[in-house]
């Protein structure tokens, strides 16, 4: 596992010019929408914030290309599907990233769904090769780790990486006052060969707008 | 069932959930976080296989109630009886 690991961010960091970026974003009202809705659904109809986060890369995806793909033999291609890959951390160590098929398309219980089955089976050690081979973007979310931010290393031949540090309540301007907000910062590694900083800029801004509408995931 | 059987019945929802702990090392008065690194996605795991295998709806807001393996007999043993 190990091993394979270092293959590929050795792959990744040796041919990938990568570029990183990264935006705070205040989610109280995000993260107010989940608690309100997770007191009134059934409990096998809990969302985690990771649920929303995921639908708002893929959706993200489908407005800008550039992020969810593959690039191979001297060329980007965008894939026609969005899979985001979540990255679930193993136990005894070591990590995996196995894709949520589809993502864009499904509503976010059935998103949340194949995700708790992905991190039981990753867990597990009974994913798919396809599920591993498929995501055309990854999600790393290191939020229960209490860290800030990510910086992100891509997973070649993918060409972009989305990150998230752990949701916290700190001190934040509104209206030129400052109040306790629960922010998050996510941050974005990306491929020089097929996007620049602005259009990733842009991405990270389409990911903070869909996460800001919960309702409309 | 009294508390050594809703313990051990509690352990075997832990390791269903989480296949890679080993029932045998757990330590009842440390958070199952701080054991084996269980986090948001094991809790609500957990929170579907109580309301599944023992009928009771936990709150999201009760979670932090459900850390230990002592803290969940403390929490379950009045809500089942």
């Amino acid at each position: 596992m190990r091993d394979a690991i270092a293959a590929a961010m050795s792959r990744s960091k040796r041919e990938i010019p990568h570029y990183y970026l990264s935006t705070t974003v205040d989610v109280t009202a995000t993260t107010e929408w989940l608690t309100a809705h997770n007191a009134a659904v059934p409990v096998t109809q809990r969302l985690l914030f990771a649920a929303l986060l995921v639908k708002s890369i893929a959706l993200a995806c489908r407005e800008l290309p550039g992020f969810s793909g593959f690039h191979r033999e001297g060329r980007y291609e965008d894939s026609p599907a969005v899979h985001v890959g979540v990255a679930v951390a193993l136990r005894g160590g070591g990590l995996v990233a196995p894709a949520i098929m589809d993502t864009a398309d499904k509503p976010l219980t059935t998103l949340m769904d194949d995700f708790r089955a992905l991190v039981t089976r990753a867990r597990a050690g009974r994913l798919r090769a396809s599920e591993l081979a498929a995501p055309t973007i990854i999600l790393t979310s290191l939020g229960e780790a209490s860290v800030d931010a990510v910086f992100p290393i891509i997973q070649p031949p993918q060409v972009a990486i989305v990150g998230a540090g752990a949701i916290a309540e700190r001190p934040w301007v509104v209206d030129g006052k400052v109040v306790p907000r629960q922010l998050l910062t996510l941050s974005l590694g990306a491929d020089h060969r097929v996007t620049d900083g602005r259009l990733g800029a842009q991405f990270l801004a389409r990911i903070a707008a869909r996460l800001l509408e919960p309702a409309s995931l | 069932m009294n508390r050594e059987e809703l313990a051990r019945r509690i352990l075997e929802l832990v390791t269903e959930i989480a296949p890679d702990v080993d029932a045998a090392t757990v330590i009842p008065g440390i958070d199952f976080r701080d054991q084996f690194d269980f986090d948001s996605m094991d809790t609500l795991n957990f929170a579907i296989a109580l309301h599944r295998e023992l009928g009771v709806d936990v709150p999201e807001a009760d979670y932090a109630k459900l850390a230990s393996l002592d803290k969940c007999v403390g929490y379950l043993s009045p809500r089942l009886n």
